[in-house]
């Protein structure tokens, strides 16, 4: 029987939750709130965990459901009158601060922000939060099969961006 | 300088076919103020890697979490008991219950043998011996010496042969 601290054990995971929640959303307050939302809603079912194998898997699938709601939900709301669907508010330009000055680090932020939500999330797992396919695989409820696809799709998207820089310039 | 380890891990990193660990060996190298012409391209991919993994909440985020955890937690205060816990109230009823039964029994054991003996008769008149003849006394002394002085020699070769063994 596992009793689970709130500062020790779930509190250290906000920072990765946040940024899980930042990726999909592209929105700090609302990822704020997610990760707030994640980990209460997690230490509130504490009791219902004790055949978790990982107490940070679990609460990242929380946030991304959470965070997937919340884009479905602005989503919908950006829906015309007539049914028609118009693009939603390109958030990928709010930009961390410390990124600003970078117009390089910008670029490739909005080239992440580009991708569908799945391969944006496993690309996110793998290449900042350095997560090994299986775990991605845990995460997010696929295949490790399907993590590696969608990975590929994504880094060879991004690769032809790049070539594409390389060869017309930006 | 050669470049070809890197070059190949990229190609490999493209094709997905590195491991964690070379993509970090990837971010590091990246991380470096000077690189290769040809390679300095990609550099913004990795050093967006490694700034996006340090980016996180605000200090009083941990304060607002906290005052909400605590919040909900007055208003339940569920504790989890073990098995052992949940019974120490009766664990304690029972040890109350057998002190209080021996002081009892112990009680009434002694008032009991205070009415019925009649204690020791210390009076000259009282005597008699527990033997008939001195000779007898004698005897059953000296067995009960001989008694104690084997007892005494089994103990001294228990003891020599433990010594032995420790010894060893």
């Amino acid at each position: 029987m596992k009793d689970w601290d709130f500062r020790y054990d779930l509190l250290p995971l906000k920072d990765k939750l946040f940024r899980l929640a930042y990726r999909i959303t592209l929105h700090t307050a609302e990822a704020e709130d997610i990760t707030q939302d994640t980990l209460i809603r997690v230490w509130n079912k504490r009791h219902e965990l004790e055949d978790v194998r990982s107490l940070e898997a679990y609460c990242l699938t929380v946030c991304r459901n959470l965070a997937n709601d919340r884009r479905e939900l602005h989503e919908a709301q950006n829906l015309s009158l007539d049914g028609t669907p118009c693009d939603a508010p390109d958030n990928a330009d709010e930009i961390d601060s410390r990124m600003e000055r970078d117009e390089r680090l910008q670029w490739v932020h909005r080239l992440m922000a580009k991708l569908p939500e799945k391969q944006r999330a496993i690309l996110h797992l793998r290449d900042i939060e350095g997560h090994s396919y299986h775990e991605i695989a845990d995460i997010l409820g696929v295949s490790e099969e399907q993590v590696k696809v969608n990975l590929f799709r994504a880094r060879r998207w991004i690769k032809e961006q790049y070539e594409k820089i390389e060869n017309y310039g930006l | 300088m050669d470049y070809k380890y890197i070059e190949q891990l990229l190609e490999r990193y493209w094709d997905c076919e590195t491991s964690v660990e070379e993509e970090r060996i990837l971010r590091d190298f990246f991380a470096q103020a000077e690189v290769p012409a040809h390679l300095a391209v990609h550099k913004s991919l990795f050093d967006y890697q490694r700034a996006e993994a340090t980016v996180g909440l605000s200090d009083d985020f941990d304060a607002r979490v906290l005052a909400q955890v605590e919040q909900t937690e007055t208003a339940v205060r569920a504790r989890r008991l073990t098995l052992s816990r949940r019974l120490r109230p009766l664990f304690r009823a029972a040890a109350a219950v057998a002190i209080v039964s021996l002081l009892g029994m112990a009680a009434q054991h002694s008032f009991k043998r205070s009415a019925t003996s009649e204690g020791w008769d210390y009076s000259v008149a009282g005597y008699s011996d527990s033997y008939s003849t001195p000779q007898a006394a004698l005897d059953s002394c000296i067995k009960v010496l001989e008694f104690v002085q084997d007892g005494l020699k089994t103990a001294v070769v228990d003891s020599a042969h433990s010594s032995k063994i420790s010894g060893k």
